[in-house]
Protein backbone atom coordinates (compact mmCIF):
# COMPACT_ATOMS: atom_id res chain seq x y z
CA UNK A 1 0.00 0.00 0.00
CA UNK A 2 1.64 3.18 -1.14
CA UNK A 3 0.09 6.37 0.18
CA UNK A 4 2.30 8.70 -1.80
CA UNK A 5 4.01 7.78 -5.02
CA UNK A 6 7.58 7.77 -3.82
CA UNK A 7 9.76 4.75 -3.19
CA UNK A 8 9.93 3.64 0.45
CA UNK A 9 13.63 4.50 0.62
CA UNK A 10 13.01 7.99 -0.81
CA UNK A 11 10.39 8.66 1.88
CA UNK A 12 12.70 7.39 4.57
CA UNK A 13 15.55 9.58 3.32
CA UNK A 14 13.25 12.61 3.34
CA UNK A 15 12.20 11.78 6.90
CA UNK A 16 15.85 11.43 7.89
CA UNK A 17 16.88 14.67 6.15
CA UNK A 18 14.18 16.74 7.89
CA UNK A 19 15.04 15.04 11.16
CA UNK A 20 18.70 15.94 10.65
CA UNK A 21 17.78 19.61 10.28
CA UNK A 22 15.81 19.43 13.53
CA UNK A 23 18.85 17.80 15.17
CA UNK A 24 20.98 20.77 14.10
CA UNK A 25 18.46 23.23 15.54
CA UNK A 26 18.21 21.63 19.00
CA UNK A 27 21.72 22.65 20.21
CA UNK A 28 21.02 26.25 19.07
CA UNK A 29 17.81 26.29 21.10
CA UNK A 30 19.59 24.68 24.04
CA UNK A 31 22.33 27.31 23.88
CA UNK A 32 19.74 30.07 24.19
CA UNK A 33 17.88 28.28 26.98
CA UNK A 34 21.06 27.83 28.99
CA UNK A 35 21.29 31.63 29.20
CA UNK A 36 18.44 31.28 31.72
CA UNK A 37 20.94 29.79 34.16
CA UNK A 38 22.88 33.06 34.29
CA UNK A 39 21.71 35.22 37.18
CA UNK A 40 21.62 38.45 35.22
CA UNK A 41 17.92 39.22 35.29
CA UNK A 42 17.58 37.77 31.83
CA UNK A 43 20.01 40.08 30.01
CA UNK A 44 21.72 37.40 27.92
CA UNK A 45 18.48 35.52 27.35
CA UNK A 46 16.68 38.64 26.12
CA UNK A 47 19.62 39.52 23.84
CA UNK A 48 19.52 36.01 22.37
CA UNK A 49 15.73 36.19 21.91
CA UNK A 50 16.14 39.59 20.29
CA UNK A 51 18.72 38.16 17.87
CA UNK A 52 16.53 35.16 17.02
CA UNK A 53 13.51 37.40 16.54
CA UNK A 54 15.09 40.04 14.33
CA UNK A 55 18.04 38.57 12.39
CA UNK A 56 17.12 38.02 8.74
CA UNK A 57 19.18 34.85 8.28
CA UNK A 58 17.44 33.39 11.34
CA UNK A 59 14.08 34.39 9.86
CA UNK A 60 14.80 32.44 6.68
CA UNK A 61 15.84 29.43 8.74
CA UNK A 62 12.69 29.81 10.82
CA UNK A 63 10.63 29.04 7.71
CA UNK A 64 12.87 26.07 6.85
CA UNK A 65 12.57 24.85 10.44
CA UNK A 66 8.77 25.04 10.50
CA UNK A 67 8.59 23.25 7.14
CA UNK A 68 10.95 20.57 8.48
CA UNK A 69 8.84 20.04 11.59
CA UNK A 70 5.64 19.72 9.54
CA UNK A 71 7.10 17.47 6.85
CA UNK A 72 8.91 15.29 9.41
CA UNK A 73 5.57 14.72 11.17
CA UNK A 74 3.55 14.19 7.97
CA UNK A 75 6.00 11.69 6.45
CA UNK A 76 6.33 9.85 9.76
CA UNK A 77 2.55 9.47 10.01
CA UNK A 78 2.29 8.27 6.39
CA UNK A 79 5.07 5.72 6.90
CA UNK A 80 3.48 4.49 10.13
CA UNK A 81 0.11 3.99 8.40
CA UNK A 82 1.82 2.09 5.57
CA UNK A 83 3.70 -0.03 8.10
CA UNK A 84 0.49 -0.75 9.99
CA UNK A 85 -1.24 -1.87 6.79
CA UNK A 86 1.66 -4.17 5.87
CA UNK A 87 0.56 -6.58 8.62
CA UNK A 88 -3.26 -6.60 8.72
CA UNK A 89 -3.47 -9.63 11.04
CA UNK A 90 -1.18 -9.12 14.03
CA UNK A 91 0.71 -11.83 15.89
CA UNK A 92 -1.05 -13.12 18.99
CA UNK A 93 2.25 -13.49 20.82
CA UNK A 94 4.15 -10.21 20.94
CA UNK A 95 7.58 -10.25 19.34
CA UNK A 96 10.30 -11.28 21.77
CA UNK A 97 13.16 -10.30 19.47
CA UNK A 98 15.70 -8.14 21.28
CA UNK A 99 15.85 -4.70 19.69
CA UNK A 100 16.71 -1.19 20.84
CA UNK A 101 13.81 0.38 22.80
CA UNK A 102 14.03 3.74 21.04
CA UNK A 103 13.52 2.30 17.57
CA UNK A 104 10.29 0.52 18.51
CA UNK A 105 8.48 3.53 19.92
CA UNK A 106 9.49 6.33 17.52
CA UNK A 107 5.88 7.18 16.61
CA UNK A 108 4.72 7.18 20.26
CA UNK A 109 7.62 9.30 21.50
CA UNK A 110 7.10 11.45 18.41
CA UNK A 111 3.45 12.07 19.27
CA UNK A 112 4.38 13.04 22.85
CA UNK A 113 6.96 15.51 21.51
CA UNK A 114 4.46 16.88 18.97
CA UNK A 115 1.91 17.45 21.75
CA UNK A 116 4.50 19.30 23.79
CA UNK A 117 5.42 21.29 20.70
CA UNK A 118 1.82 22.49 20.42
CA UNK A 119 1.94 23.57 24.09
CA UNK A 120 5.31 25.22 23.47
CA UNK A 121 3.94 27.10 20.45
CA UNK A 122 0.94 28.32 22.44
CA UNK A 123 3.24 29.48 25.24
CA UNK A 124 5.89 31.16 23.12
CA UNK A 125 5.79 31.02 19.34
CA UNK A 126 2.19 32.21 18.92
CA UNK A 127 2.99 35.17 21.17
CA UNK A 128 5.76 36.06 18.76
CA UNK A 129 3.34 35.73 15.84
CA UNK A 130 0.94 37.95 17.80
CA UNK A 131 -1.82 35.33 17.87
CA UNK A 132 -1.86 35.07 21.66
CA UNK A 133 -1.17 37.78 24.22
CA UNK A 134 1.87 37.34 26.41
CA UNK A 135 4.32 39.59 28.21
CA UNK A 136 6.38 42.14 26.37
CA UNK A 137 9.62 44.04 26.67
CA UNK A 138 10.84 47.24 25.04
CA UNK A 139 14.10 49.20 25.06
CA UNK A 140 13.86 52.40 27.08
CA UNK A 141 16.07 54.18 24.54
CA UNK A 142 13.60 53.39 21.76
CA UNK A 143 10.63 54.47 23.87
CA UNK A 144 12.42 57.75 24.61
CA UNK A 145 13.12 58.35 20.95
CA UNK A 146 9.51 57.64 20.06
CA UNK A 147 8.32 59.93 22.85
CA UNK A 148 10.60 62.76 21.73
CA UNK A 149 9.32 62.53 18.16
CA UNK A 150 5.77 62.80 19.49
CA UNK A 151 6.77 65.74 21.69
CA UNK A 152 8.29 67.48 18.67
CA UNK A 153 5.02 66.99 16.81
CA UNK A 154 3.20 68.46 19.79
CA UNK A 155 5.36 71.58 19.66
CA UNK A 156 4.58 71.97 15.97
CA UNK A 157 0.89 71.58 16.82
CA UNK A 158 0.42 68.46 14.66
CA UNK A 159 -1.35 66.38 17.29
CA UNK A 160 -5.08 66.32 17.80
CA UNK A 161 -6.69 66.43 21.22
CA UNK A 162 -6.89 62.69 21.72
CA UNK A 163 -3.22 62.20 20.86
CA UNK A 164 -2.26 65.02 23.20
CA UNK A 165 -4.12 63.38 26.05
CA UNK A 166 -2.44 60.06 25.30
CA UNK A 167 0.98 61.70 25.31
CA UNK A 168 0.29 63.27 28.68
CA UNK A 169 -0.88 59.93 30.07
CA UNK A 170 2.28 58.26 28.74
CA UNK A 171 4.43 60.99 30.34
CA UNK A 172 2.75 60.52 33.69
CA UNK A 173 2.89 56.72 33.54
CA UNK A 174 6.52 56.56 32.54
CA UNK A 175 7.64 58.98 35.23
CA UNK A 176 6.00 56.76 37.83
CA UNK A 177 7.13 53.41 36.42
CA UNK A 178 8.01 50.98 39.18
CA UNK A 179 11.42 49.33 39.57
CA UNK A 180 9.80 45.94 38.95
CA UNK A 181 9.11 46.87 35.36
CA UNK A 182 12.80 47.51 34.69
CA UNK A 183 15.45 44.90 34.09
CA UNK A 184 18.72 44.80 36.05
CA UNK A 185 20.66 46.89 33.55
CA UNK A 186 17.85 49.50 33.59
CA UNK A 187 17.89 49.53 29.81
CA UNK A 188 14.60 47.75 29.17
CA UNK A 189 11.06 47.85 30.37
CA UNK A 190 10.04 44.26 31.01
CA UNK A 191 7.05 42.13 32.04
CA UNK A 192 4.56 44.41 30.28
CA UNK A 193 1.07 43.35 29.31
CA UNK A 194 -0.30 44.63 26.01
CA UNK A 195 -2.18 47.39 27.82
CA UNK A 196 0.94 48.45 29.66
CA UNK A 197 2.86 48.56 26.39
CA UNK A 198 0.27 50.99 25.05
CA UNK A 199 0.38 53.00 28.26
CA UNK A 200 4.15 53.27 28.62
CA UNK A 201 5.20 53.33 24.98
CA UNK A 202 2.28 55.02 23.21
CA UNK A 203 -0.47 53.60 20.98
CA UNK A 204 1.57 53.45 17.77
CA UNK A 205 4.83 52.13 19.25
CA UNK A 206 5.77 48.95 17.45
CA UNK A 207 9.29 48.12 18.54
CA UNK A 208 8.29 46.01 21.52
CA UNK A 209 9.13 42.31 21.65
CA UNK A 210 7.73 39.34 23.53
CA UNK A 211 9.39 39.06 26.95
CA UNK A 212 10.29 35.39 26.76
CA UNK A 213 12.38 35.62 29.92
CA UNK A 214 9.45 36.57 32.16
CA UNK A 215 7.17 34.12 30.35
CA UNK A 216 9.60 31.23 30.83
CA UNK A 217 10.19 32.14 34.49
CA UNK A 218 6.40 32.21 35.02
CA UNK A 219 6.05 28.76 33.45
CA UNK A 220 8.94 27.21 35.36
CA UNK A 221 7.58 28.54 38.65
CA UNK A 222 4.65 26.18 37.99
CA UNK A 223 5.78 22.84 39.40
CA UNK A 224 3.39 20.78 37.25
CA UNK A 225 4.70 22.43 34.08
CA UNK A 226 8.30 21.77 35.16
CA UNK A 227 7.55 18.09 35.74
CA UNK A 228 5.83 17.77 32.35
CA UNK A 229 8.81 19.56 30.81
CA UNK A 230 11.33 17.14 32.34
CA UNK A 231 9.18 14.14 31.37
CA UNK A 232 8.97 15.33 27.75
CA UNK A 233 12.73 15.64 27.58
CA UNK A 234 13.18 12.08 28.87
CA UNK A 235 10.89 11.04 26.02
CA UNK A 236 12.86 13.22 23.62
CA UNK A 237 16.03 11.43 24.76
CA UNK A 238 14.40 8.13 23.83
CA UNK A 239 13.42 9.56 20.44
CA UNK A 240 16.94 10.91 19.89
CA UNK A 241 18.54 7.61 20.87
CA UNK A 242 17.36 6.26 17.53
CA UNK A 243 17.96 9.47 15.57
CA UNK A 244 21.57 9.83 14.48
CA UNK A 245 22.34 6.14 14.00
CA UNK A 246 19.16 5.71 12.03
CA UNK A 247 19.92 8.71 9.81
CA UNK A 248 23.38 7.31 9.10
CA UNK A 249 21.92 3.90 8.23
CA UNK A 250 19.24 5.40 5.99
CA UNK A 251 21.83 7.37 4.03
CA UNK A 252 23.96 4.24 3.78
CA UNK A 253 26.66 5.17 6.30
CA UNK A 254 27.35 1.86 8.00
CA UNK A 255 30.95 0.76 8.07
CA UNK A 256 33.12 -0.94 10.65
CA UNK A 257 35.66 1.90 10.39
CA UNK A 258 33.38 4.61 11.70
CA UNK A 259 30.35 2.86 13.23
CA UNK A 260 31.97 3.32 16.62
CA UNK A 261 32.26 7.08 16.07
CA UNK A 262 28.63 7.33 14.93
CA UNK A 263 27.49 5.42 18.00
CA UNK A 264 29.54 7.67 20.29
CA UNK A 265 28.15 10.87 18.73
CA UNK A 266 24.60 9.47 18.67
CA UNK A 267 24.63 8.35 22.30
CA UNK A 268 26.26 11.50 23.66
CA UNK A 269 23.83 13.66 21.69
CA UNK A 270 20.82 11.70 22.93
CA UNK A 271 22.00 12.02 26.54
CA UNK A 272 23.49 15.52 26.67
CA UNK A 273 20.79 17.48 24.83
CA UNK A 274 17.84 16.33 27.00
CA UNK A 275 19.94 16.72 30.16
CA UNK A 276 20.80 20.27 29.08
CA UNK A 277 17.15 21.17 28.61
CA UNK A 278 15.94 19.41 31.77
CA UNK A 279 18.66 21.14 33.81
CA UNK A 280 16.83 24.48 33.59
CA UNK A 281 13.61 23.57 35.46
CA UNK A 282 15.64 21.48 37.94
CA UNK A 283 17.90 24.49 38.55
CA UNK A 284 14.93 26.81 39.02
CA UNK A 285 13.04 24.36 41.28
CA UNK A 286 15.82 23.14 43.54
CA UNK A 287 18.99 25.20 43.31
CA UNK A 288 18.03 28.79 42.64
CA UNK B 1 9.19 -34.09 27.66
CA UNK B 2 5.55 -32.95 27.62
CA UNK B 3 4.27 -29.86 25.86
CA UNK B 4 1.06 -27.95 25.35
CA UNK B 5 0.87 -26.69 21.77
CA UNK B 6 -1.29 -23.78 20.68
CA UNK B 7 -1.34 -23.95 16.91
CA UNK B 8 -2.93 -21.54 14.42
CA UNK B 9 -5.45 -23.41 12.25
CA UNK B 10 -6.94 -21.77 9.17
CA UNK B 11 -8.61 -23.58 6.25
CA UNK B 12 -7.58 -21.08 3.55
CA UNK B 13 -6.57 -17.46 2.97
CA UNK B 14 -10.11 -16.14 3.41
CA UNK B 15 -11.24 -18.35 6.28
CA UNK B 16 -11.23 -17.10 9.84
CA UNK B 17 -8.34 -18.63 11.74
CA UNK B 18 -8.27 -19.84 15.32
CA UNK B 19 -5.88 -21.34 17.82
CA UNK B 20 -6.24 -25.00 18.69
CA UNK B 21 -4.64 -26.56 21.73
CA UNK B 22 -2.96 -29.97 21.59
CA UNK B 23 -1.24 -31.95 24.33
CA UNK B 24 1.81 -33.94 23.32
CA UNK B 25 3.70 -36.29 25.64
CA UNK B 26 6.96 -38.26 25.77
CA UNK B 27 8.92 -36.15 23.32
CA UNK B 28 12.67 -36.73 23.31
CA UNK B 29 14.79 -33.64 24.03
CA UNK B 30 16.85 -34.55 20.93
CA UNK B 31 13.75 -34.44 18.76
CA UNK B 32 13.72 -31.58 16.24
CA UNK B 33 10.81 -29.17 16.23
CA UNK B 34 9.48 -30.44 12.91
CA UNK B 35 9.80 -34.06 14.05
CA UNK B 36 7.73 -33.13 17.07
CA UNK B 37 5.08 -31.74 14.70
CA UNK B 38 5.31 -34.96 12.64
CA UNK B 39 4.56 -36.97 15.78
CA UNK B 40 1.61 -34.71 16.51
CA UNK B 41 0.34 -35.09 12.94
CA UNK B 42 0.61 -38.89 13.11
CA UNK B 43 -1.56 -38.91 16.19
CA UNK B 44 -4.01 -36.55 14.46
CA UNK B 45 -4.18 -38.80 11.39
CA UNK B 46 -4.76 -41.82 13.64
CA UNK B 47 -7.69 -39.93 15.11
CA UNK B 48 -8.90 -39.28 11.52
CA UNK B 49 -8.63 -35.52 11.88
CA UNK B 50 -6.77 -33.19 9.50
CA UNK B 51 -3.04 -32.87 10.26
CA UNK B 52 -1.43 -29.49 10.88
CA UNK B 53 -0.01 -28.14 7.59
CA UNK B 54 3.49 -26.69 7.72
CA UNK B 55 6.16 -26.02 5.10
CA UNK B 56 9.40 -27.97 5.08
CA UNK B 57 11.80 -29.54 2.63
CA UNK B 58 15.50 -30.18 3.23
CA UNK B 59 15.38 -30.26 7.03
CA UNK B 60 19.02 -29.20 7.25
CA UNK B 61 18.69 -25.42 7.20
CA UNK B 62 19.63 -24.68 3.60
CA UNK B 63 16.41 -24.56 1.59
CA UNK B 64 14.45 -21.85 3.42
CA UNK B 65 11.13 -23.66 3.18
CA UNK B 66 10.34 -24.09 6.86
CA UNK B 67 9.35 -21.10 8.88
CA UNK B 68 7.20 -20.91 11.97
CA UNK B 69 6.67 -18.07 14.40
CA UNK B 70 7.29 -19.83 17.70
CA UNK B 71 6.66 -18.08 21.03
CA UNK B 72 7.30 -14.63 19.54
CA UNK B 73 10.39 -15.61 17.54
CA UNK B 74 10.58 -16.47 13.84
CA UNK B 75 12.37 -19.85 13.69
CA UNK B 76 12.01 -20.19 17.45
CA UNK B 77 14.08 -19.15 20.45
CA UNK B 78 17.57 -19.92 19.17
CA UNK B 79 20.15 -17.96 17.19
CA UNK B 80 21.11 -18.47 13.55
CA UNK B 81 18.98 -21.53 12.85
CA UNK B 82 15.92 -22.38 10.82
CA UNK B 83 12.88 -24.05 12.37
CA UNK B 84 14.04 -27.50 11.21
CA UNK B 85 17.31 -27.04 13.13
CA UNK B 86 15.51 -26.17 16.35
CA UNK B 87 15.51 -28.88 19.00
CA UNK B 88 13.01 -29.53 21.75
CA UNK B 89 15.77 -29.25 24.39
CA UNK B 90 15.56 -25.48 23.84
CA UNK B 91 12.16 -25.57 25.60
CA UNK B 92 11.30 -26.28 29.19
CA UNK B 93 9.36 -29.41 30.10
CA UNK B 94 5.57 -28.79 30.31
CA UNK B 95 6.01 -25.50 28.44
CA UNK B 96 3.19 -24.03 26.37
CA UNK B 97 4.41 -23.39 22.82
CA UNK B 98 2.44 -21.00 20.60
CA UNK B 99 2.97 -21.58 16.87
CA UNK B 100 1.82 -19.00 14.33
CA UNK B 101 2.43 -18.60 10.60
CA UNK B 102 4.49 -15.69 9.17
CA UNK B 103 2.14 -12.74 9.24
CA UNK B 104 2.41 -10.08 6.53
CA UNK B 105 0.08 -8.69 3.88
CA UNK B 106 2.25 -10.01 1.00
CA UNK B 107 2.32 -13.49 2.62
CA UNK B 108 -1.28 -14.79 2.40
CA UNK B 109 -1.96 -17.97 4.37
CA UNK B 110 -2.49 -21.06 2.23
CA UNK B 111 -3.47 -23.36 5.07
CA UNK B 112 -2.69 -23.47 8.80
CA UNK B 113 0.99 -22.57 9.10
CA UNK B 114 1.79 -22.54 5.37
CA UNK B 115 2.10 -19.10 3.80
CA UNK B 116 2.55 -18.11 0.17
CA UNK B 117 5.99 -16.51 -0.17
CA UNK B 118 5.74 -15.94 -3.93
CA UNK B 119 6.14 -12.21 -3.21
CA UNK B 120 9.85 -12.78 -2.54
CA UNK B 121 10.21 -14.59 -5.88
CA UNK B 122 8.46 -11.70 -7.62
CA UNK B 123 11.04 -9.30 -6.22
CA UNK B 124 13.83 -11.55 -7.53
CA UNK B 125 12.13 -11.69 -10.94
CA UNK B 126 12.33 -7.89 -11.13
CA UNK B 127 16.12 -7.87 -11.23
CA UNK B 128 17.73 -10.30 -8.84
CA UNK B 129 19.77 -11.89 -11.61
CA UNK B 130 22.48 -11.18 -14.22
CA UNK B 131 20.70 -10.83 -17.56
CA UNK B 132 23.57 -11.94 -19.82
CA UNK B 133 24.94 -15.47 -19.93
CA UNK B 134 28.06 -15.47 -17.83
CA UNK B 135 29.22 -18.89 -18.97
CA UNK B 136 30.67 -21.64 -16.86
CA UNK B 137 33.11 -21.27 -14.00
CA UNK B 138 35.91 -18.98 -15.24
CA UNK B 139 39.61 -19.45 -14.50
CA UNK B 140 40.45 -18.43 -10.95
CA UNK B 141 42.60 -15.56 -12.22
CA UNK B 142 40.47 -14.52 -15.22
CA UNK B 143 38.26 -12.04 -13.33
CA UNK B 144 40.12 -10.49 -10.41
CA UNK B 145 37.88 -10.08 -7.33
CA UNK B 146 39.36 -8.88 -4.03
CA UNK B 147 39.04 -11.51 -1.31
CA UNK B 148 37.10 -9.23 1.06
CA UNK B 149 34.53 -8.53 -1.66
CA UNK B 150 34.16 -12.19 -2.48
CA UNK B 151 33.63 -12.84 1.24
CA UNK B 152 31.04 -10.07 1.57
CA UNK B 153 29.19 -11.29 -1.53
CA UNK B 154 29.23 -14.83 -0.15
CA UNK B 155 27.84 -13.63 3.19
CA UNK B 156 25.01 -11.80 1.44
CA UNK B 157 24.40 -14.73 -0.90
CA UNK B 158 23.85 -17.03 2.06
CA UNK B 159 20.29 -15.63 2.34
CA UNK B 160 17.92 -18.57 1.80
CA UNK B 161 14.84 -16.39 1.28
CA UNK B 162 12.85 -17.91 4.13
CA UNK B 163 11.15 -14.61 4.98
CA UNK B 164 12.06 -14.58 8.66
CA UNK B 165 13.17 -10.95 8.27
CA UNK B 166 9.66 -10.02 7.11
CA UNK B 167 8.12 -12.08 9.91
CA UNK B 168 10.37 -10.53 12.57
CA UNK B 169 10.03 -6.92 11.38
CA UNK B 170 7.41 -4.90 13.25
CA UNK B 171 6.54 -3.31 9.89
CA UNK B 172 6.69 -6.53 7.82
CA UNK B 173 9.46 -4.96 5.75
CA UNK B 174 11.49 -7.06 3.32
CA UNK B 175 14.47 -4.70 3.29
CA UNK B 176 16.96 -7.28 4.61
CA UNK B 177 16.00 -9.84 1.99
CA UNK B 178 16.06 -7.35 -0.89
CA UNK B 179 19.28 -5.74 0.28
CA UNK B 180 21.03 -9.11 0.57
CA UNK B 181 20.15 -9.91 -3.03
CA UNK B 182 21.06 -6.41 -4.27
CA UNK B 183 24.37 -6.44 -2.40
CA UNK B 184 25.38 -9.93 -3.42
CA UNK B 185 25.03 -9.10 -7.12
CA UNK B 186 26.44 -5.58 -7.09
CA UNK B 187 29.62 -6.60 -5.28
CA UNK B 188 30.69 -8.94 -8.07
CA UNK B 189 31.86 -7.88 -11.57
CA UNK B 190 29.14 -9.87 -13.36
CA UNK B 191 26.34 -8.12 -11.48
CA UNK B 192 27.90 -4.66 -11.26
CA UNK B 193 26.81 -3.23 -14.67
CA UNK B 194 23.12 -3.64 -13.86
CA UNK B 195 23.28 -2.60 -10.21
CA UNK B 196 21.67 0.84 -10.60
CA UNK B 197 18.64 -0.33 -12.51
CA UNK B 198 18.36 -3.49 -10.39
CA UNK B 199 18.10 -1.69 -7.06
CA UNK B 200 15.41 0.66 -8.37
CA UNK B 201 13.33 -2.13 -9.89
CA UNK B 202 13.56 -4.41 -6.87
CA UNK B 203 12.70 -1.64 -4.40
CA UNK B 204 9.76 -0.55 -6.58
CA UNK B 205 8.46 -4.11 -6.65
CA UNK B 206 8.95 -4.51 -2.92
CA UNK B 207 6.86 -1.37 -2.29
CA UNK B 208 4.22 -2.44 -4.80
CA UNK B 209 3.75 -5.83 -3.14
CA UNK B 210 2.82 -4.14 0.14
CA UNK B 211 5.83 -4.78 2.36
CA UNK B 212 6.32 -2.16 5.08
CA UNK B 213 9.08 0.42 5.43
CA UNK B 214 12.30 -0.15 7.33
CA UNK B 215 12.55 1.51 10.77
CA UNK B 216 16.16 0.41 11.35
CA UNK B 217 15.03 -1.66 14.33
CA UNK B 218 17.30 -4.56 13.32
CA UNK B 219 14.89 -7.28 14.46
CA UNK B 220 15.52 -8.87 11.05
CA UNK B 221 19.25 -9.13 11.73
CA UNK B 222 18.59 -10.64 15.16
CA UNK B 223 16.29 -13.36 13.77
CA UNK B 224 17.95 -14.14 10.41
CA UNK B 225 18.92 -17.83 10.36
CA UNK B 226 21.84 -16.99 8.08
CA UNK B 227 22.98 -13.95 10.09
CA UNK B 228 22.65 -11.49 7.22
CA UNK B 229 23.85 -8.11 8.49
CA UNK B 230 21.94 -4.83 8.34
CA UNK B 231 25.00 -3.28 6.68
CA UNK B 232 23.43 -4.80 3.55
CA UNK B 233 20.48 -2.45 4.00
CA UNK B 234 22.86 0.49 4.32
CA UNK B 235 24.57 -0.58 1.11
CA UNK B 236 21.23 -0.85 -0.67
CA UNK B 237 20.22 2.63 0.56
CA UNK B 238 23.56 3.95 -0.71
CA UNK B 239 23.06 2.31 -4.08
CA UNK B 240 19.46 3.49 -4.32
CA UNK B 241 20.53 7.08 -3.63
CA UNK B 242 23.37 6.81 -6.15
CA UNK B 243 21.03 5.28 -8.74
CA UNK B 244 18.41 8.02 -8.30
CA UNK B 245 20.84 10.95 -8.15
CA UNK B 246 23.83 10.02 -10.28
CA UNK B 247 22.69 7.69 -13.04
CA UNK B 248 20.64 8.54 -16.10
CA UNK B 249 19.01 5.13 -16.10
CA UNK B 250 15.83 5.64 -14.08
CA UNK B 251 12.71 3.55 -13.99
Amino acid sequence: MKLIQFASITKKMALAAFGLFLLLFLPVHLGINLCLLREDGGEWYRNASHFMGTNYIVKVFEIVLMASVLLHIIIAILLTIENFLARPVKYKVKSKTKTKTGSKYMIITGVVIACFLVLHFINFYFVKLDLIEGKYTAEIEKIDKHFQQKALKLQKGELNEKEQAQLMAQYQAISQVSQEKMDMSQKNLVNLSKEEVKLYCGEDFEEYEPDFYVMSQDLFSNRLYSIIYIFVFVILGLHLSHAIKSIAQTFGLNHNKYNYAIELVANSYAILIPIGFALIPIWIMYIK
Amino acid sequence: MDFTLKIWRQENANAKGRFETYKINDISPDCSFLEMLDILNESLVNKLSHPVCFDNDCREGICGMCGLYINGHPHGPDQAITTCQLHMRKFKDKETIVIEPWRAKPFPIIRDLVVDRTALDKIIQEGGYVSVTTGGIPDGNAIPIPKYKADQAMDSASCIGCGACVAACKNASAMLFVSAKVTQLSLLPQGKPESSIRVQKMVAKMDELGFGNCTNTYACEAECPKEIKCSNIAKMNREFLFAKVCTEENI
